[in-house]
């Protein structure tokens, strides 16, 4: 096990590591020879919990969170890829790079609770012999009980891309907060959650373009507008049509381009993405993990 | 022809971008003239001073209103002057991106208050706004800039309040950068140079980066000493 190795990481995330662990720090460099390699993880463990206190907990709590949209994601773009013809090979290309970042995420946010001495997240039925770690298909049940066939037809596949794809982004805003006390951390978040609007931008386009598409949504969420059937999906999207921002309404800020020289609702809704609370998202992907 | 005569560059109005539009009258005016090259150089103004941006958060919070000062003034040309073969798709996009990033800029202005910069003078001369490839590509740089500058700013930031709200801009600035490269180049919404890193993160640019980059976008020069960056 390289300790070293762990600091250094944890350096990247929070470059102000060393201070936090003042005094520790001898201890580091004489680890190595006198504390018996087993005891190490443990050893660590503590001595980040000391310097980090309690706000460690609540940043691997968020993390784990991201963890857990990324195994499902993971797992539900690679049994896609990996389904026949469903995929136009033109798209092809476009979701296998989806599912590699995905995995590559679930690594990045492993290796960053580790170095804060968390646990990190694991799937239901994670041990089961399906599983080829971050894919856990043993764990999900995207057809939401039987109601939607995503691995049989390329429309609905894209339709529960982008209902995964944009809670995500919404989960994600709804933990930036409980960061606040990590800025190092909080800014990987941002970079991470920027390449789910990527993702989120491209799944919504594929749905936009599709020959004869019944629906043509915008890369961003206009108002609160869920995917056909709304039935199914508005709850996914409820406060997207939020228009008051830091106490500021955005429909009433200027845009000169309109005789009326207002902000129309539409832009205004989706020029920011919304938070949803944790307990809010546990329920919204409840439907999409077998029981 | 006599120099004085010729109209000065358009100057900004209370929320109105300069285009680069008035510089090309400008040149097509010259262009038969000979000696252009001369005339130019007589015609350059002597350096304004440089304007300040600020200090601490307000200079972060600055950066940002003048990134999005220069994409709306990039897609309002855009607009104005659609591409050869954009299809209808594209031609409404553009200006859904357009509002957007006016949204941006007048809650970052309000945000500022008397603290905001003045409203900046762009320069898109390196744009050819006509042609999809020279729009798109600008396009991508400039999304891919605001893409990576919150997690820079955020970095750096001293006054927690704004955390949430520049995620929530963040993620949909992400959504245009997706958007526009996939549309200039299918399947490249998520890859390139300086795009991501190996971890499959956003690419983070320091504030400092972000300033040089958009100055190839601005006439308006920027005193940033006291801007944080790393």
């Amino acid at each position: 096990m390289n300790f070293k190795h762990i600091i250094s990481e944890i350096e990247k995330t929070d470059p102000e590591v060393y201070e936090r662990l003042s005094g520790r720090r001898e201890m580091l460099g004489s680890f190595g020879s006198k504390v018996a390699l087993a005891a190490l993880p443990l050893a660590l463990a503590s001595m980040f919990k000391k310097a980090y206190g309690q706000s460690t907990d609540v940043v691997v709590n968020a993390l784990n969170l991201a963890l857990e949209f990324e195994f499902m994601q993971h797992t539900y773009y690679r049994q896609g890829t990996n389904t026949g013809s469903l995929i136009p090979a033109q798209d092809l290309p476009g979701f296998k790079i989806i599912e590699s970042q995905e995995k590559a995420h679930v690594a990045f946010l492993e290796k960053v609770i580790a170095g804060l001495g968390g646990v990190a997240f694991r799937p239901k039925y994670y041990t089961a012999s399906t599983t080829v770690h971050p894919y856990v298909p043993a764990a999900y049940d995207f057809t939401m009980g039987g109601k939607f066939t995503p691995f049989a037809d390329y429309e609905t596949f894209l339709t529960i891309a982008q209902v995964l794809e944009d809670t995500y982004i919404h989960a994600i805003h709804g933990q930036t907060e409980t960061l606040q006390a990590n800025n190092a951390v909080l800014s990987q978040v941002f970079a991470l959650a920027a390449v789910e609007g990527r993702h989120a931008a491209y799944v919504r386009l594929r749905r936009r373009l599709a020959v004869g598409a019944a629906e043509t949504p915008t890369p961003w969420i206009q108002n609160n507008i869920p995917p056909v059937p709304s039935l199914s999906f508005q709850k996914y999207y409820l406060g997207e049509d939020n228009t008051i921002q830091k106490s500021v309404d955005i429909q009433g800020l200027s845009n000169v381009y309109y005789a009326n020289g207002a902000m129309p609702q539409v832009a205004a809704t989706a020029a920011f993405d919304e938070p949803y609370t944790k307990e809010n998202v546990m329920n919204l992907i409840a439907p999409f993990k077998k029981l | 022809m006599d120099i004085n005569n010729i109209p000065a560059p358009m100057q900004e109005q209370e929320n109105g971008p300069t285009y680069d539009v008035s510089r090309r009258r400008f040149f097509q005016m010259a262009g038969g003239l000979a000696g252009a090259g001369l005339l130019v150089a007589s015609c350059r103004r002597t350096p304004p001073s440089d304007t300040y941006l600020g200090e601490g958060d307000i200079a972060l919070l600055n950066y940002l209103y003048v990134l999005k000062q220069v994409t709306v003034a990039f897609y309002n040309q855009a607009v104005a002057t659609t591409y050869y073969s954009a299809t209808q798709s594209e031609i409404e996009l553009q200006i859904e991106l357009r509002d957007q990033e006016l949204a941006h800029r007048e809650f970052l202005k309000t945000l500022l208050g008397k603290n905001a910069v003045k409203t900046v003078t762009t320069q898109m001369a390196i744009v050819n706004f006509s042609d999809k490839t020279s729009f798109l590509t600008n396009a991508a740089t400039l999304e891919d800039l605001s893409a990576s500058a919150y997690a820079g700013v955020i970095r750096l930031l001293k006054d927690q309040s704004y955390i949430l709200y520049l995620g929530k801009m963040s993620t949909v600035d992400a959504r245009h950068a997706g958007y526009v490269r996939d549309i200039l180049n299918h399947n490249s919404f998520a890859s390139g140079m300086n795009v991501l890193d190996s971890n499959a993160l956003n690419w983070v640019t320091s504030p400092a980066q972000g300033m040089a980059q958009l100055g190839n976008y601005l006439e308006t020069r920027f005193d940033t000493s006291k801007l944080p960056t790393f």
